[in-house]
């Protein structure tokens, strides 16, 4: 059990790295295109949205199989490794989005409006008073995407990358034991992702009787 | 291999006749998710033990990709005897791993229900299981319609993993096309273009039903 279950963990590695590469995708996307949507009116803010719904309402294991096998027939060669942290990322910063454009509407009216009476213009505005309050209240969120993506690299499997999930199939091809291998690959993500879903609950908390308090006063 | 137009609209019926495999798999889930979740839920407020066993268990199932689910459960229970169609494994994977989620909106939508609700049910003399399913579950779904429907919209389009162990809906379709043609583009982008036409379509019809409860309850 405990040899299969570090033979499983060499995978994490590729696990990790499509977590990783997967981030630079979502952080970018998932501020640029919230904000966006924040701002952006009438036609400009049609398009952002379109653009958001596309990598979001589509199922990420389906966007994944029309990226790896459609992006060659249209001359793009491109490594498994970045379709896939590309798709996973997208997808989740899609998500995140969300999260961003709502923490920012959320926020009062009055904030803006007290940036304006300064002088402030409208960058330092969103930088200096609106997204220093917004972040906290995307936090849960925020954590809850990355779980989403950290377990949505066990899609990777499918188009070939050796990932903890990969490897736990080859494993139980080899040694005709799947209840023990697959029972070692439960554990290894559960190793994982179980403390950053706790971490998760506990921001949560946190936030929402900061929130609370706000309200209080 | 250049993308063929021809070929993807000749294709397109095969697609569209998996559609409604999609469909029917992803109710039956998601009305046996919505029951364990409730389920999860009521045990989780009995607390003790049992409550703490539960939180652990829901922390754990949402921990866990739905993939290693499914191929832990498609390749481990038959070792132990217990055959399974890849249809029902599919179907109890998907409810398994929403129902955790679910058991999260059931709790904030019982915890909506005011105190007084419980205090006069009691002093009524209604039964806990009376107390449940004619006092507090009406006002939870009333309050969870929402949360609820984007889950199962969530779910809906989960169902493509069941392609993955050859359960012939939309993406099992799409990859029966491509081993048996060698060509995937074709199918793989008729299979996004006809998905992001469902699920977007599908959380249409959620979002309509969300507008119309409000209104009803608004008067």
């Amino acid at each position: 059990m405990i040899g299969t279950m570090l033979s499983i963990l060499q995978g994490l590695s590729v696990t990790l790295q499509v977590t990783c590469l997967g981030l630079l995708f979502a952080l970018p996307f998932m501020f640029i295109c919230g904000v966006a949507q924040y701002l952006a009116t009438g036609f400009a803010r049609l398009a952002v949205t379109a653009l958001i719904e596309f990598w979001r309402s589509s199922p990420v294991i389906v966007l994944l199989f029309v990226f790896y096998y459609s992006l060659p027939a249209f001359g793009i060669t491109l490594p498994a490794v970045l379709v896939g942290s590309m798709v996973l990322g997208l997808n989740a910063g899609g998500y995140a989005s969300q999260a961003v454009r709502a923490a920012l509407q959320g926020l009062a009216p009055g904030q803006v409006e007290a940036g304006r009476s300064l002088g402030f213009r409208r960058l330092p505005i969103l930088l200096l008073i609106e997204l220093p309050q917004a972040l906290p209240i995307m936090m849960p969120s925020f954590i809850n995407q990355f779980i989403q993506l950290l377990k949505g690299t066990s899609l990777v499997s499918l188009i070939m990358l050796t990932d903890m999930t990969f490897r736990a199939k080859e494993i139980a091809q080899v040694t005709y034991d799947p209840a023990g291998v697959y029972s070692g690959l439960l554990l290894s993500y559960l190793i994982v992702c179980y403390p950053i879903t706790r971490l998760g609950r506990w921001v949560e908390g946190r936030v929402a009787r900061s929130q609370g308090a706000a309200h209080a006063i | 291999m250049q993308f063929d137009p021809a070929f993807a609209i000749e294709i397109l019926p095969r697609l569209l006749a998996a559609i409604w495999t999609t469909i029917w798999v992803s109710i039956a889930a998601s009305l046996l998710a919505a029951l364990m979740g409730l389920g999860w839920e009521l045990l989780r407020r009995s607390g003790g033990v049992i409550g703490a066993c539960v939180q652990f268990l829901i922390d754990a199932i949402r921990s866990i990709p739905i993939l290693a689910q499914l191929y832990f459960l498609f390749f481990v229970l038959p070792t132990y005897g217990v055959t399974l169609s890849a249809y029902t494994v599919g179907i109890f994977s998907l409810a398994l791993y929403y129902s955790s989620y679910l058991a999260e909106v059931f709790r904030a939508g019982i915890d909506s229900v005011g105190k007084g609700q419980f205090e006069a049910a009691k002093s009524l003399g209604l039964s806990r299981v009376i107390t449940l399913t004619h006092v507090v579950l009406p006002q939870v779904f009333r309050q969870i319609a929402a949360p609820m429907g984007n889950y199962f919209v969530s779910l809906l389009k989960s169902t493509p993993y069941l392609g993955v162990l050859a359960v012939p809906e939309m993406l099992g379709a799409a990859l029966e096309i491509a081993s048996d043609t060698f060509r995937y583009a074709e199918p793989m982008i008729m299979l996004g273009i006809l998905f992001l036409a469902l699920a977007l379509s599908i959380a249409w019809l959620v979002r309509r039903l969300e507008l119309r409860m409000q209104r009803l309850y608004e008067r």
